[in-house]
């Protein structure tokens, strides 16, 4: 190994390591910064460049520059957005495609090829689809592929079949892999990280200022999905994902009520913690439901009420909202049971009564008028509501996603003005003419319907599925639900936001290829519908197989579980998967390669055959050629020809000679050759003893 | 403990003329590049646990099952090779041994990238890929004269994954014959060699007259050789000038006089080799040793063996070549 000096990668090699680094690099991009996309392509091509011998190495001077570059420029970037995930991999991404340009030795390459496997590591950071593990499973391939070309034989360097042993050594590592994921003790969190992502976040958010635009409304993004356990799923209208309560009205905002800085320190707030049984009156019907919940960002949490969590990192606030320890910053899933017909605060505090019907001292005067009046005619609260639901119904108010925008008095110029709006408008100008009267009202933010997939029994929810809609105390029944939209559009209620929107030309442009568009193609929604399923399966699986779920399913299997038994059954099944392994890579040998010399003198033998000269049981190779030379002298030259390559081939008989110096030694014909004129010979055959294989063939 | 380590390799090795590799003698280690993809493997493994990344797992899970499937993979491209010695051309002390090793499979199985050294040495790279059988040469240094004994030979190998080595130690009880290293000089003394009865002519070093160009021996001295052909791509030859003297001559120990063993027998060596080329007839005596006048390359390799194993034990030489 004296000559690592002048050591060069060989071709094969460096391409397929810089397209497994460009495959590892490439669902990157979507997250980092572009210039660290465009360094990473500057380096495969430079890389590339040093090859082909137009570029150099960089020397110690440029070095130290990109070393100095790289710091500067993650350090700044650290500053902007934190020291988050995101900073971490582009700086990860950084050292890697630097490492790349002065990837010189073998060593320097399995440098990369780690960092490969890092990176591929950090791609699962982001995301755990059903795509974004196949495509791991190609980079994995890719990878390999570039180990055996580093270490084929360079005195054949032509390389031959790399894929195809990637692929079926890939293949022949998934049994362990498999082994291993199910039956490795799974490790809770040894510190917690922090894992902040710069992806928007997503989901409704904890301010309503309605009036603003509606992008929410029409995205056809998955914000959930949901499967009942014995799955007697409530009818649509009565799907109202309940998110979040939002209490303080400033006349032109609702916000929800915060205390403290951060939802992340929920825990220690003392807002959740509070007397259950105190404030609610169970309903008799209990639901169980599993939610699966995408990445939103945002640490609450989204069921029907009224849920009570079963998991133990969630938390239930004051006002009977959900929240995670922390934001779902990647698909989580969590368990609820809701109680359908539940009551809560029957009796209401009187700070709670007070939070609740506060209004802005001043602003929106005609409805406040309009609100008094009308509760003058009427006789109890409850009267008012209907009164109010009425009024909206009655009149010629409009669902809309592209309302007007309101002016100052927001309130006002909804109610008699542009009459136009969407769930917002409508939930917020309805708990204000609540409020204006003194009755306790509250904005309740979340997502109402879903879509049901029958493939796996379970319901998706999307963005578009957003919602607002208000919760209104009365005496003796505690908060009730009202949904001012359902009085202006049932449809958009019954049927969802699809059916209530098919017509409006802006929801349909922004859902061009969503969900909502093509439900309208048969085979295509049914497509749809079972590769979500698919992802669906996939997550509740594999995505979600953490430590409670193997011990759950260890249980199933097992029976009572230790960790000995645990251990044991995790060595005898690694020991036989490595086994079974073994022996396929053992006596997996290329058998053709053995035959060709003697498949070739079993066809000679059946030319021969057509004369009845066939070569008998026994036989050897020299005694049969005497004999048909004996019975075929016209034949005798080709028969010796083919003999001799076909004993060369197997016996090795060598021509013996001897140098000048008195030495013996033998040359051997090379294969090939002695393949090549063996194939001739019997070629030659085949058209000497043609007619005779017609005849026999016409006979 | 490096000692004992090769005692004990000595002992378990048992010396063979063929050897084919099995799981007895194939031992399998991981590489450093191996123990840094292991390394990474843990890595991901606890970022996996610190995220609760399920599929990082899956990852870590893939890598060490590539990591023990790259040890199968290594240890079946080593496995049932045979090795078998094949003759060897003696050498000059100082030069390298070339020991010729054939390398064999059985025809269904394939072997790549597979390497041969001896301890330290160069490595010699060899494949059974579309032959059955290869012959490879192993070099190792002759550093003295005599019977010498191969060191122990090392095949091992990295394929396919690099992750891994599978290596064998093996001893095919090779030995080649090392002569005497040839020193050069001027041969003046032989002019007075015997009674002048014949006519035939003795090369003579350092006369005036051009005799012709003869090839190149180890040990001629270098000013002698014929840059021009050398030049033109010919060859190294060295000029020859000649006397005609008498040409029954007798090598003697006593020739040189006042050198130690090995000096002497390096001039003789010289002698041997310049004689032999010239055809003369020629003898050789040395201490308990006599060998009669003739010319042949029989004769002169006899010689040559002689001074290779002067006042060596010849014990165990039976099998030589």
């Amino acid at each position: 190994m004296s000559k690592v000096a002048d050591y060069q990668i060989p071709r094969s090699a460096l391409g397929w390591m810089l397209l497994s680094v460009l495959l590892v690099m490439l669902p990157q991009s979507l997250h980092m910064p572009f210039w660290v996309t465009f360094l990473t392509l500057v380096c495969i091509a430079w890389r590339w460049l040093i090859f082909t011998g137009v570029a150099a190495y960089p020397g110690r001077l440029l070095r130290i520059a990109i070393v100095v570059f790289t710091m500067t420029l993650s350090v700044s970037q650290m500053r902007s957005s934190g020291i988050g995930l995101d900073s971490a991999a582009s700086l990860l991404a950084l050292g890697f495609v630097f490492k790349l340009i002065e990837m010189r030795h073998k060593r320097d390459v399995y440098v990369v090829i780690s960092l490969c496997f890092i990176m591929a590591m950090v791609n699962f950071l982001y995301s755990q689809s059903v795509v974004a593990t196949i495509y791991t499973a190609i980079v994995i391939i890719v990878i390999t592929c570039a180990m055996l070309a580093l270490n084929r034989s360079h005195l054949h360097p032509v390389g031959r079949g790399n894929l195809r042993l990637a692929t079926v050594m890939a293949l022949q590592a998934l049994p362990l892999t498999i082994v291993l994921f199910v039956m490795f003790p799974r490790i809770a969190p040894l510190w917690a990280v922090p894992m902040q992502n710069s992806s928007g976040t997503t989901g409704v958010s904890d301010e309503m200022t309605p009036g603003d635009l509606a992008q929410l409304g029409r995205s056809s993004e998955l914000a959930f999905r949901v499967q009942f356990e014995d799955s007697l799923a409530p009818l649509h209208q009565d799907l109202y994902w309940r998110g979040l309560v939002l209490e303080d009205f400033d006349g032109q905002t609702w916000r929800r009520t915060r205390r403290g800085s951060s939802y992340s320190e929920a825990a220690s707030l003392n807002d959740f913690r509070w007397n259950w049984e105190d404030r609610v009156r169970l309903g008799s019907q209990a639901l169980r439901y599993n939610v699966i919940i995408e990445p939103s960002n945002q640490p609450w949490l989204y069921g029907l009420h009224l849920a009570q969590p079963l998991n133990r990192e969630l938390y239930q606030s004051r006002n009977f909202e959900i929240f995670n320890n922390g934001v779902i910053s990647k698909r989580s899933s969590y368990d609820l049971i809701s109680y359908r017909g539940s009551a809560t605060d029957l009796i209401l505090l009187d700070s709670a009564r007070r939070r609740t019907t506060n209004l802005p001292g001043r602003g929106n005067e005609q409805s406040v008028a309009f609100a008094e009046r009308l509760r003058a005619g009427v006789q109890s609260d409850r009267d008012y509501v209907y009164a109010v639901l009425a009024h909206f119904q009655q009149n010629e108010f409009y669902y809309t996603l592209n309302p007007a925008l309101l002016g100052e008095q927001r309130v006002d110029d909804f109610l008699f003005n542009t009459r136009q709006g969407f769930c917002e408008h409508y939930a917020s100008s309805f708990a204000f003419l609540m409020r204006a009267v003194g009755i306790p009202a509250r904005v309740v933010v979340g997502y109402q319907g879903a879509e049901y997939n029958p493939y796996e029994d379970y319901m998706m929810v999307y963005q578009y599925n957003a919602h607002a809609w208000n919760e209104v105390w009365l005496e003796g029944e505690g908060w009730v639900r009202f949904d001012p939209t359902a009085a202006v559009s049932p449809e958009r209620i019954e049927q969802g936001v699809e059916a209530a929107l098919a017509d409006d030309p802006a929801f349909r442009e922004q859902s061009l290829f969503s969900a909502a568009r093509l439900g309208s193609l048969g085979w295509v929604n049914a497509l749809r519908l079972r590769l979500d399923a698919i992802e669906y399966e996939w997550n509740r699986r594999v995505v979600n197989y953490d430590e409670d779920v193997q011990s759950d399913f260890l249980a199933n299997v097992l029976g009572d579980v230790t960790d000995q038994k645990v251990l044991f059954v995790l060595i005898a099944l690694a020991f036989v998967a490595t086994g079974a392994i073994a022996l396929t890579v053992i006596s997996s040998e290329p058998r053709s390669r053995r035959s060709v010399a003697d498949s070739l003198y079993y066809q000679f033998g059946k030319e021969l055959d057509k004369i009845s000269l066939g070569r008998q049981r026994g036989e050897t190779p020299l005694r049969y050629r005497d004999r048909v030379c004996a019975a075929k002298p016209e034949l005798a030259q080709l028969v010796t020809e083919a003999t001799r390559c076909y004993m060369e081939l197997n016996y090795h008989t060598g021509v013996r000679k001897q140098d000048s110096a008195g030495q013996e030694s033998t040359t051997y014909g090379s294969n090939t050759d002695s393949l090549a004129e063996f194939r001739k010979v019997l070629t030659q055959l085949r058209f000497k003893l043609l007619p005779f294989g017609r005849l026999r063939r016409e006979a | 403990m490096q000692q004992q380590l090769t005692a004990w390799m000595r002992r378990r090795i048992k010396p063979a003329e063929e050897i084919t590799l099995n799981r007895r003698n194939i031992y399998v280690l991981p590489t450093r590049n191996g123990l840094l993809f292991i390394l990474s493997a843990a890595l991901i493994f606890i970022a996996a646990i610190n995220y609760a990344v399920s599929l990082a797992f899956g990852l870590a899970f893939m890598m060490v099952s590539l990591f023990v499937l790259s040890i199968l993979y290594t240890f079946n491209n080593l496995n049932q090779v045979t090795l078998r010695r094949l003759p060897v051309r003696p050498v000059y002390s100082g030069e390298s041994i070339a020991y010729n090793v054939e390398l064999s499979r059985s025809p269904s199985r394939r072997h790549e990238s597979l390497e041969l050294c001896f301890d330290r040495g160069v490595v010699t790279p060899g494949d059974l890929l579309d032959v059955d059988r290869v012959q490879l040469q192993v070099f190792t240094p002759a550093t003295q004269r005599g019977y010498l004994s191969a060191p122990l030979l090392r095949i091992s190998t990295c394929f396919p994954l690099g992750l891994c080595r599978a290596w064998s130690v093996v001893d095919l009880d090779m030995h080649c014959l090392v002569y005497p290293k040839p020193i050069a000089f001027v041969m003046s003394q032989f002019n007075a060699g015997g009674g002048g009865s014949e006519d035939s002519a003795l090369l003579r070093d350092g006369s005036e007259e051009f005799y012709g160009l003869r090839d190149y021996v180890p040990g001629d001295p270098l000013r002698q050789v014929a840059w021009k052909n050398v030049a033109r791509g010919q060859g190294m030859h060295v000029k020859q000038f000649v006397d005609y003297v008498d040409s029954r001559v007798w090598l003697d120990w006593d020739m040189f006089f006042g050198f130690d063993v090995e000096g002497r027998l390096s001039r003789l060596c010289y002698c041997v080799l310049q004689l032999s080329r010239q055809q003369a007839a020629f003898g050789m005596k040395l201490p308990g040793v006599e060998i009669k006048p003739a010319t042949g390359i029989e004769h002169r390799d006899a010689l040559l063996r002689e001074l290779a194993l002067f006042q060596i034990e010849r014990r165990g030489l039976a099998g030589s070549e």
